[in-house]
């Protein structure tokens, strides 16, 4: 497309991001804790927050937005692996088999009464590996020179 | 006791390939953290091997799912004795690599496109169901994607492309086939499906479906006619890569093969199993006439994978005692081998920086211990008896004959002396003759090289040597591989 | 009465995707596409409000907010790609 030397006035999206950016993330956070029972998950809602980063990058550029979030992807996916894998790990500790998964329900002081799932625990290592593979292909494919 | 143990062989390279990520820039711990992590491994297989010896097929239900409705890991004694050979040649690999490749490269997680590589891989041998073993496919190509790429040259990123397309199309038919097999059997648990097989009786969707199953293992293990892609990509990453490719990947699909076409397609076996071995025998002609006719040893290796799969492909389709246990045998000594000669034109590749044998001879003098390493792998290839090729191909052909397939075992012998032909090719234009060596590399730069293929052919001959040794434990695997009735009992417990 | 306005809106709903689809094939410029693409992500919003009204579930609410921001995300970066011929800038202030 045709390039213009003209600078552009973003001052609507870019307003108008820094409010959704938080609505967006607050979101993901929902369906990522939904996803027990409900549709959702560590898979939806890790992409749901990389949509939001990538809205950051349309909205600003690259440059502010690696001063805002100063993170490696490559390695928030190396971690959530570990997660994913180390949630596993505890079934050698209480003698079950590979990747068994337990419930309960647990009284916590604000929340009340809360149905808590050791699955959760992958889940959250799913999250971090979708962040960051997502976010490592937009921007290895998304950089100009 | 749970069986938990049958995870490490899978989780501890997936842990340390992890691991190697956060530390990419420091090249100490990924050479120690890698090396550490492998032997371990081997422990671990090694002990798993003695436990299976001593207390037969174990398996493990994945988060407490019961058995045909969950995924299950199962540790036979030919899956294991796979594993600890993968672990053993990635060792291997990993010794060879510290010295050729360089920081450059490893810290684009090279080491960790290894262990993933061997996550891959040490899950399909393990898997107990079909859907799974798919899933550690996509494990095990994703990596080879990445090594094979890894580097940048302009060679590897043709080749890569290819390679990409052919196995993304065969794995896109892979999950037609299972959903084609889902859809008849309602069930995709292997020792399941081998009685809701046997249950519906001889029939032609079975038989279409099974066929589909060979094209997509076939893709990956490399036989005829669906080699085509196999020369040109092995061809183009550096020696290490290719000898972890060359000794794992096809053998892969070869496994596969061998695993569902004697437990779950047994319905047919005068259809599907006279195609196999049809098929195993023109594989191992074209095979040989590639090796025959290229005078790059690269490529030379490259097509003496094809003639190695042919041979383990024939003793599969035998379905007879001696003829699964040549195949087993055979396998195994594929792998260490295939490893050992890539490790060797990696060595020479470094010395003289060309793979072309018109362009140097004479290495002998000047490396004489390279030199006998090669004779003696290259008979080793060629099965001459006391070293390790010998018993498999005997046992195989053994098997051929009891079949009556008296023309089809006669190729396959045939096959050895073309085999040794072509490597002799090597030894005598390469290591003998008129000293001419393109650029001089200090000896003593090359000795660090030597070590792991030493380790190899050391193992090589040990295989050869202390058949009787391992002969108990190959005789376990191939019962289990001749009556399917021993896996199913230890993976559904009825 | 209820139930035939939403049948009715439904149906709406419908033929102004259908006709926006034939505005996203034709054109005949860019910015009709990108318009007609953003338009149908609000129709997909409304059908699936109103299949949550027909069906008494809340279960689609997640979902109508996942076409929002899909959309939104969507026409913003088709936008800024037709404006300046690059999405996502490396750095804006010295090019």
């Amino acid at each position: 497309m045709k390039k213009t030397g003209l600078k552009t006035n973003d001052l609507i999206l870019q307003t108008i991001t820094k409010i959704v950016l938080f609505i967006v993330i607050i979101f993901s956070f929902h369906l990522f804790f939904a996803g027990h029972n409900a549709p959702g998950g560590g898979f939806i809602g890790g992409l749901i927050t990389s949509g939001a980063i990538v809205l950051l990058l349309i909205a600003f550029d690259v440059k502010t937005v690696k001063a805002i979030l100063p993170i490696n992807y490559v390695k928030v996916a190396a971690f959530g692996l570990l997660i994913a894998i180390l949630s596993g790990i505890g079934s050698f500790l209480f003698g079950v088999p590979f990747l068994s998964h337990t419930h309960g329900h647990v009284h916590i002081p604000v929340l009340g009464d809360t149905h808590l799932a050791t699955a959760v625990i992958f889940d959250l290592g799913v999250y971090f590996v979708v962040v960051g593979v997502t976010m490592t292909i937009i921007q290895t494919i998304g950089e100009t020179e | 006791m749970n069986n938990n143990i049958i995870i490490l062989p899978i989780i501890i390279p997936m842990i340390t390939a992890v691991l190697l990520i956060f530390f990419n820039k420091q090249e100490k711990v990924q050479k120690y953290l890698s090396a550490v992590s492998s032997v371990i491994n081997i422990g671990i297989s090694v002990f798993l091997v003695h436990y299976v010896h001593t207390n037969g097929i174990i398996s493990l239900e994945v988060g407490d799912w019961k058995a045909p409705f969950g995924i299950v890991l199962v540790a036979d004694m030919y899956a294991i004795l796979l594993v600890l050979t993968a672990n053993i040649i990635v060792f291997a690999c990993l010794l060879f690599s510290y010295k050729i490749v360089d920081y450059n490269r490893s810290k684009f997680f090279y080491y960790s496109g290894v262990m993933f590589l061997l996550t891959g891989v040490s899950g399909a041998f393990l898997t107990g169901d079909l859907f799974n073993l798919f899933v550690f496919y996509e494990v095990m190509l994703m990596s080879s994607y990445f090594l094979i790429v890894h580097g940048n040259s302009k060679p590897q990123l043709r080749e890569t492309i290819k390679y990409i397309l052919v196995n993304v199309i065969s794995s896109a038919l892979f999950v037609i086939s299972v959903a084609f097999l889902y859809a008849v059997t309602g069930t995709l648990n292997m020792a399941d499906l081998s009685l809701r097989v046997a249950e519906l009786g001889s029939s032609g969707i079975i038989a279409a479906i099974s066929i589909m199953y060979l094209i997509v293992f076939g893709l990956k293990g490399a036989i005829f006619p669906l080699f085509f892609w196999m020369p040109g990509s092995y061809q183009a990453p550096p020696a290490a890569v290719t000898a972890l490719f060359g000794a794992l990947l096809t053998k892969v699909g070869v496994y596969s093969i061998t695993r569902v076409f004697t437990l779950i397609f047994l319905q047919d076996i005068a259809f599907t199993h006279t195609f196999i071995a049809w098929l195993a025998v023109l594989t191992i002609i074209f095979g040989v006439i590639g090796a025959i006719s290229f005078s790059d040893i690269k490529q030379i290796v490259i097509y003496n994978i094809l003639t190695g799969v042919g041979v383990i492909l024939f003793g599969v389709s035998t379905m007879t005692e001696s003829g699964l246990e040549g195949s087993v045998y055979y396998m195994i000594h594929d792998m260490i081998i295939k490893g050992l000669l890539f490790l060797l034109v990696g060595i020479v590749f470094s010395i003289t920086g060309t793979t072309n044998l018109d362009k140097f001879s004479g290495l002998i003098k000047k490396y004489p211990t390279l030199g006998w390493m090669f004779f003696i792998a290259a008979l080793a290839l060629a099965g001459i008896p006391p070293l390790s090729g010998f018993i498999g191909k005997l046992k195989i052909v053994q098997g051929g004959f009891e079949q009556g397939e008296f023309v089809l075992a006669f190729a396959v012998l045939l096959s050895s002396l073309l085999v040794l032909y072509s490597v002799m090719k090597i030894f005598i234009n390469g290591f003998w003759g008129e000293e001419k060596i393109p650029q001089v590399l200090e000896t003593s730069q090359v000795k660090s090289l030597y070590v792991p293929a030493a380790f190899l052919l050391a193992l090589s001959l040990f295989y050869g040597l202390g058949t009787e040794f391992i002969s108990s434990y190959i005789k376990q695997a191939e019962q289990v591989l001749l009556s399917p009735d021993l896996y199913i009992e230890a993976v559904l417990k009825e | 009465m209820f139930e035939f306005i939403i049948w009715i809106s439904l149906a709406l709903i419908a033929a102004s995707s259908l006709l926006l689809m034939i505005r996203l094939i034709k054109g005949p410029s860019v910015p009709d596409r990108a318009i007609s693409l953003d338009a149908i992500g609000i129709n997909l919003v409304g059908i699936t409000a109103i299949m949550s009204i027909v069906l008494d579930t809340s279960a689609f609410l997640d979902i109508i907010l996942l076409i929002g921001i899909l959309a939104f995300i969507g026409t913003v970066s088709i936008a800024k790609f037709l404006e300046k011929g690059e999405i996502i800038e490396n750095d804006r202030n010295n090019q």
